[in-house]
């Protein structure tokens, strides 16, 4: 064990244009996924809402997630999604978005501002003293020896394929279970 | 005659009550002939509905559009997301990505060829079999890695016993690459092929329209859904619905023909 491995310098910068209209987007499309009338509009705004998501998430330096979010959050299950639609009525609307149901929109704005109160608390990003960089017993360990213990660079994989790979075990079955549930509630008894 | 105006929705049912019975066999007739002769009601019906939005027997059959464009564009696409499916998978170790991600694109890939392609045929094309054998086969092969560790006196995953060349390294891409990527492409396939198929009437819708028809709700359409094909049950549905007056009428005299 070799401690806290020499952290890049600290990046604590301003939110950039590019991140600013990445959050405005992210949040108007999630309004537009709750309040659209149409579902087929709403899943296709939600698909849009996933996408800056993943662009966000490349911004803050997670592209492991951004990639799985741009697959299956914006790919897989939109088209998922779009399938099961083709398969209802498509109702047509008057009005494009639903009434706002005000207690509703009171309770989530009670818990958006309980959320927005812890914020000043997260530390800043990048931050070399956050916790998840300054702890040296887990972060610290997979950051200075992924790549002697293992040999691949990249440490998320190495946590997920090594460190922790029974976990990934247990999910990868969970992932063959959910398939075969799928069978077992459509009442079918082949894939293809 | 009474409990039947309660339930009419508008006057073109009185109109129809106001005739004899020889009248309401002529309407039961013509429903016949409608839920019969679908694909041409449906065209002609699909002519004369103004709205943009398919009708619901066109949106019950499998969606498929043969588009020169698209299969074009898919046929040119598909190689280089396949491959990038696979480079993914591939070069997990060193750039990100992974057997997840990797999998879900190229599973992606053949949701574009069922897109461009109809999705029947890309069914036939890809065998149950080579779907169930990704998707078991992927999580025998991760559970055989880890097995194979402990038979040679480890534990589960305990690469550095594997009898191969930098053990550690290439246990961990055959985890991502032979188990990971091959169950998430393997379930993802599956649950589309699943979704695109739909709910089995075969047995479970026969089974609660046949308690229906004993229960008594015998209205022909009931009866039309337990024995005969999805297709003429729907476009009972789309006349009913699509063809506004008209086939509201047919509907009711249907239906006051079997409450009597």
């Amino acid at each position: 064990m070799t401690g806290a491995a020499p952290l890049p310098a600290p990046v604590v910068a301003e939110i950039t244009a590019i991140e600013a209209s990445l959050f405005v987007f992210v949040v108007v499309t999630a309004i537009v996924t709750a309040l659209a009338r149409d579902v087929l509009a709403a899943v296709i705004v939600f698909g849009a809402y996933s996408l800056g998501m993943a662009a966000l998430y490349t911004f803050y330096r997670a592209p492991d997630v951004a990639m799985t979010e741009a697959a299956i959050s914006a790919g897989v299950t939109t088209i998922l999604l779009l399938l099961t639609l083709a398969k209802t009525t498509r109702i047509d609307h008057e009005i494009a978005f639903e009434s706002v149901n005000w207690p509703a929109a009171g309770v989530v704005g009670l818990l958006f501002t309980g959320m927005l109160l812890v914020i000043p608390e997260i530390p800043a990003v990048g931050d070399p003293d956050a916790p998840v960089w300054s702890n040296p017993d887990v972060t610290g360990y997979y950051i200075a020896n992924t790549y002697a213990d293992t040999g691949v660079e990249n440490a998320v994989m190495a946590v997920l394929a090594a460190y922790r790979g029974f976990d990934t075990f247990g999910e990868a079955v969970v992932v063959l279970a959910a398939g075969i549930a799928a069978l077992i509630v459509l009442h079918r008894e082949v894939f293809a | 005659m009474s409990d039947h105006e309660g339930s009419g929705p508008d006057d073109d049912v009185d109109d129809a009550d106001l005739d004899d019975a020889d009248l309401d066999a002529d309407e039961r007739e013509d429903a016949d002939a409608v839920a019969t002769a679908e694909p041409v009601l449906d065209t002609a019906m699909a002519g004369a509905d103004e709205r943009p939005h398919l009708s619901r027997v066109e949106r019950q059959a499998t969606p498929y559009t043969e588009s020169q464009v698209i299969m074009a564009t898919v046929k040119v696409v598909s190689p280089f997301v396949f491959t990038y499916g696979l480079f993914i998978t591939f070069h997990g170790g060193g750039s990100p990505g992974g057997g997840f991600q990797g999998g879900a694109i190229m599973a992606a890939v053949v949701f574009m060829i069922a897109f461009a392609f109809g999705i029947d045929a890309t069914r036939q094309w890809l065998a149950n079999a080579a779907v169930v054998a990704l998707a078991v086969g992927g999580t025998l092969a991760f559970a055989g890695i880890g097995l194979a560790t402990m038979a040679l006196g480890g534990a589960f995953l305990q690469y550095e016993l594997l009898p191969i060349p930098k053990p550690v390294t290439y246990g961990m891409e055959g985890v991502e690459i032979l188990g990971i990527a091959a169950i998430v492409s393997g379930v993802l396939m599956g649950l589309f092929f699943l979704l695109a198929v739909g709910f089995d009437r075969g047995d479970g819708a026969a089974v609660t329209d046949g308690g229906r028809d004993r229960d008594g709700g015998h209205d022909r359409d009931g009866d039309r859904s337990a024995d005969a094909a999805d297709a003429a049950d729907a476009a009972d549905h789309a006349a009913a619905g699509g063809d506004g007056e008209g086939g509201a009428a047919h509907a009711t005299a249907t239906d006051h023909g079997g409450n009597r």
